[in-house]
């Protein structure tokens, strides 16, 4: 009597897992198999579609793809035409040590593209360093990615973590001594890239004699912040600094929110950056005067923005961009000035030496690379105001004038 | 005192809602001896059903529970009479298996229709809190709190008062005496699956009001009601209610008293120490293991 039935548990259980990946597959092209071909020059990745980091990993896709769209039309890279070989890792670190493993050894694709987040791209740049590609990762401002001693590997944005909220801590500290705020909350994520964040801030405001009244760090997988929250109120907090992704910056808020405090000055260093997402998460009237950190303006007047931003309507609808979007997009042209310059794919270190000798134009603005993959440049602090995400310094790239300095206004 | 009294307040609050989405997991292990993997990805598919009423019919998310009930309550009623059934009576390790690969493509098919995106259903309310004093209530959270116990007062009273819920004691109690009785096993096990799917389902609308969700987090909630559920003892309802006040509150003291990385540690410290000390749960019961069931 056991047998049939552990037979067609057995069937069902196949059944529902060959159901699973198919679904989980339908983001995925069509893997190239041999990935060199005469015709196609194939780019594998491993992102975040599924688990904690959809939100980045689906709207980094949309910058790789807005990208593969632009190139093929303009006659492909070298000629050929791109294809992308995208498989998910779930935000999973595991599995995106297995996924680079089968597109650079099993796919054996042409050239890859790094994933969303820190904590993915540290463990699957070992596989890209291990293999000799080249490793270009459109988010990975960890400084944990830099200090390993590797030289494959390429961060395509202006500055990695520790230093993305410096232009904000510079503009508090030159506040006058009557709107200086006196004491600072510091909440983070516990994330290599959300964690750094605010402790660079931290360490230049404590410097200076602002005092930390809280500082904590928080699990991902925490939802509710209703007693950070509470805590943050009950240190009286004048300015609250967050180290944050996404949905913790957004739950974070709500809870600040439920407990009736508002700190003067709020910065949060991921969620803002998420456009219309956060504004629907938090509500337009909460968003109003939050500072984040940010790599990318869709008023920017860089190189080939106008371009980026054009295909992105035309394919995604008339949302600017998130920052996620335009991080992809600004990582494939990296890696497209490298082998436009070198005038091949096969040969890895000659990509490698191009880019640390070079300067590349994204539409992020001028990017260069120190000798372990740290980019030279300033990150850019955005507010919102007026339901608009405002590029406010520096003042070389803010797009307005206008800072609000309280949160809520 | 007052900092004391709102972490309590807290995960008292929270705890109410942990401990109707519990109670279907109990339930159908209770039953069936079936650990329902897939328990946390039907809450997020209830969430996502919240969610898609309230975008685009504008009913209110907790208003729209008894629609989201009934729904889920069917959807768990097929999945026991398309897959589980055929699972039942095998040894426990393929149900696990199996409700785990539901649970996976659960994820898969709600990230298909509504895309790995953050979602939330944003109210008047979401934010709002009552004062008293120093301390604030979250009205949200006072509101799912509320519904929570009359959903687990009425699920009780289907339980103890009606005569389907003595064929689903009975069955939980001995499976084979309940058939001798005239207790048909399989319809009594789809409705109890159903019917702990429906309370989830009530638990998954609050849940689209409290937090924001994806389709992946559901690996989140299966961790933290297992915990519960073992915690009360498998299969006792009132013990997932006790187990779900505990976890509750042990997860705000954590934060407000330890540090804000301990408290999605606390289910898993729960369940290592309830195992070391009373291996059948707080209210759950020993059995011999050459009993017959």
């Amino acid at each position: 009597m056991r047998k049939p039935a552990l037979i067609r548990s057995t069937v069902a259980v196949a059944a529902l897992a060959a159901g699973a990946l198919a679904l989980g597959g339908c983001a995925a092209d069509a893997p190239s198999g041999d990935g060199s071909t005469t015709e196609t020059i194939t780019i594998g990745t491993s992102l975040p579609l599924t688990g904690d980091f959809s939100q980045g990993g689906e709207n980094t896709l949309q910058g790789y793809e807005v990208w593969k769209a632009i190139v093929n039309e303009n006659g492909g890279l070298l000629g050929q035409q791109v294809e992308f070989n995208v498989v998910d890792d779930g935000s999973d670190q595991n599995t995106i040590v297995s996924d680079y493993n089968y597109l650079i050894g099993e796919a054996k694709v042409d050239l890859v593209l790094g994933s969303q987040s820190s904590r993915l791209n540290i463990a699957a740049s070992a596989i890209a360093e291990r293999e000799g590609y080249v490793y270009i990762c459109p988010s990975c401002a960890s400084p944990d990615m830099f200090n390993r001693g590797f030289s494959m590997i390429f961060f395509s944005q202006q500055a990695t973590a520790a230093e993305q909220g410096t232009a904000f801590a510079e503009w508090i500290l030159g506040l006058p001594d009557d709107q200086r705020p006196a004491t600072a909350a510091y909440p983070a994520l516990d994330d290599p890239f959300s964690a750094p964040v605010a402790a660079g801030v931290q360490a230049i405001l404590e410097e200076a004699g602002i005092e930390t009244v809280y500082s904590d760090v928080y699990p991902e997988d925490l939802t509710n912040f209703d007693t950070i929250a509470t805590a943050v109120r009950d240190s009286g907090a004048e300015l609250v600094v967050q180290g944050a992704q996404f949905q913790d910056g957004v739950n974070f808020v709500r809870s600040l929110n439920r407990v009736g405090y508002a700190p003067k000055i709020l910065y949060q260093s991921s969620s803002p950056t998420y456009g219309e997402q956060y504004l629907e998460g938090v509500g337009a009237e909460n968003a109003e005067g939050v500072f984040f950190s940010a790599s990318y303006t869709a008023y920017a007047d860089t190189p080939g923005n106008a371009e980026f931003l054009a295909k992105y309507h035309e394919l995604y609808g008339d949302q600017d961009p998130p920052e996620d979007a335009a991080d992809g997009y600004a990582a494939a042209q990296v890696l497209q000035a490298a082998v436009e310059a070198v005038g091949s794919i096969d040969d890895q270190q000659a990509l490698a030496d191009w880019l640390h000798s070079n300067t590349v134009q994204t539409i992020l603005g001028p990017i260069s690379w120190n000798a372990d993959g740290t980019p030279n440049g300033v990150f850019l602090i955005g507010q919102w105001q007026g339901g608009t995400a405002q590029i406010v310094f520096p003042a070389e790239a803010a797009t307005t004038d206008t800072v609000i300095s309280t949160w809520r206004g | 005192m007052i900092a004391f009294l709102q972490a309590l307040i807290l995960g008292l609050l929270i705890g109410a809602v942990y401990a109707l989405m519990a109670s279907g997991l109990t339930l159908i292990f209770g039953v069936m001896r079936v650990v329902n993997l897939a328990h946390g990805a039907f809450a997020i598919l209830a969430a996502f059903l919240t969610w898609t009423l309230w975008s685009a019919l504008g009913i209110d998310p907790l208003l729209s529970i008894p629609i989201v009930v009934v729904a889920m309550f069917v959807i768990g009623w097929l999945t026991y009479q398309g897959t589980v059934r055929f699972v039942r009576g095998s040894h426990m390790s393929t149900s696990v298996l199996l409700t785990f690969g539901i649970g996976l493509l659960l994820e898969g098919i709600m990230g298909f229709i509504w895309g790995n995106r953050s979602h939330t259903a944003r109210t008047g309310y979401t934010d709002a809190s009552l004062q008293i004093g120093d301390m604030f209530l979250p009205v949200a959270q006072l509101i799912s709190a509320g519904i929570a116990v009359i959903v687990i007062v009425l699920l009780w009273l289907v339980l103890s008062r009606t005569w389907q819920g003595r064929a689903i004691r009975a069955a939980s109690v001995n499976d084979s005496a309940a058939k001798i009785v005239g207790v048909n096993a399989q319809k009594v096990s789809a409705f109890t699956f159903g019917l702990g799917i429906a309370t989830l389902g009530a638990g998954g609308a609050m849940i689209a009001v409290i937090y924001p969700f994806v389709p992946g987090q559901h690996d989140q909630w299966i961790a933290r009601l297992l915990a519960i559920v073992v915690l009360g003892g498998l299969g006792s309802l009132p013990g997932a209610v006790i187990g779900a006040l505990i976890v509750g509150v042990g997860e705000s003291m954590a934060t407000a008293y330890i540090g804000a990385a301990w408290p999605v540690a606390i289910p898993f410290l729960v369940i290592f120490i309830v195992l070391l000390v009373r291996p059948q749960g707080i209210m759950g019961t020993r059995l011999r293991e050459d009993a017959v069931a």
